[in-house]
């Protein structure tokens, strides 16, 4: 009776940690799985535009509100990493991702690329009568964390061709524009 | 020696309970096909998309698509009723990646009682293509397209009422793959006579 008490006892924390940590800021524990996985450290916004790197001109864009084509004003969150090695077992990395995400976002769609080593996976959420979505890319290299709010017409968008407007999110927070 | 007694008790008791419960969501599921266990082709593939669209995300789809768009309502037709569009894809850069107990672990869920095959297509170029129907009395209970070539490996599940029509509509939106399957075009007067 008391082992069962126990085992109780140990299953209703456990739950609770995990809801806990899933309802709470999931893009920024999202970046540091991601820092704690593969031992590499993501570059702020403020920073970035301080070192002039490319994604300097994505704060800009983002303040701009050139973004919001796809995304709300001013939903945009972004973490990057440039120029970091992203080697590792990319299957324990999506399910880890997929445990930690799986109690309040919905997963979408998941791509991986054996050839380029690229991963991409985009979750869903509700938020009120608009969505949140939330992009992870990871290449060999360079990695970024983009959480948007979408209207319910965009979000239509999203839902017709996941792929291709998961990939037009990460680029309207990431690509700089040419100058 | 009590204490004893109840703990060896206990696992059998549990395995019991988990038989049941299993047995329970197996039920519960219906049409929806279990893809873990192709899981591992991601490590071998080329490229793999994995599109998981569950009852909660359907509800929000039906939402998110406007009546007043002719497109959208055209999808919003498409996908009312459907609880769950699952597709796993996999590409090979070579030959062999896949063996026949990863296709077997598909096609014996669609041996399940329900389960018809209403399209076997096999060709040495194109590799085959299966369409399996569930029906739940007189209602479609759901869809499940295999298609496999020596170095493609897809498996399109739709969960709900959908008909070989509808899911030709919907290739190329919701993740759903083009699987060249046409949809079938409405007949000419000349046709109709």
């Amino acid at each position: 009776m008391k082992t069962i008490f126990i085992t109780i006892m140990l299953l209703a924390a456990l739950m609770s940690t995990t809801v806990g940590h899933a309802k709470g800021d999931d893009f920024n524990s999202v970046v540091k799985m991601i820092e704690h996985f593969y031992r590499v450290k993501h570059q702020g916004i403020p920073f970035l535009a301080k070192t002039g790197m490319k994604v300097a001109t994505t704060a800009a864009r983002i303040k701009g509100g050139q973004a919001k084509r796809i995304a709300e004003a001013g939903s945009i969150k972004l973490a990057v990493f440039e120029d970091q090695n992203f080697a590792g077992d990319f299957m324990k990395f999506r399910a880890s991702l997929n445990d930690a995400l799986n109690v309040t976002w919905m997963p979408l769609i998941q791509t991986l690329s054996g050839k380029n080593e690229e991963q991409v996976y985009i979750f869903l959420k509700s938020a009120g009568e608009k969505y949140d979505v939330l992009v992870v890319t990871i290449e060999q290299r360079d990695a970024s964390v983009v959480q948007v709010t979408l209207s319910s017409k965009n979000l239509a968008i999203l839902l017709r061709d996941p792929e291709a407007t998961g990939k037009a999110i990460t680029e309207e927070a990431t690509i700089s524009d040419p100058e | 020696m009590k204490s004893l007694f109840q703990t060896n008790m206990k696992t059998p008791l549990l395995a019991v309970l988990l038989v049941f419960a299993t047995a329970f969501v197996a039920r519960a599921q219906g049409s929806r096909i279990q893809l873990s266990s192709l899981d591992h082709l991601a490590a071998k593939a080329s490229q793999s998309v994995d599109v998981t669209i569950d009852e909660r995300l359907m509800k929000v789809a039906a939402k998110a698509f406007s009546d007043k768009d002719a497109d959208e309502r055209e999808v919003k037709k498409l996908v009312a009723g459907i609880k769950g569009i699952y597709v796993k894809s996999f590409e090979f850069d070579a030959e062999g990646q896949y063996s026949a107990a990863d296709v077997e672990s598909i096609r014996t869920q669609l041996r399940a009682p329900g389960w018809s095959r209403l399209v076997n297509f096999t060709s040495k170029k194109e590799g085959s293509l299966e369409v399996y129907m569930l029906m739940e009395g007189d209602q479609i209970g759901g869809l499940a397209v295999l298609s496999v070539d020596e170095k493609e490996f897809t498996i399109v599940n739709i969960v709900g009422p959908v008909d070989l029509e509808k899911l030709a509509r919907l290739e190329g939106q919701l993740g759903v793959p083009e699987l060249g399957l046409e949809p079938t075009k409405p007949k000419t007067k000349n046709e109709k006579n």
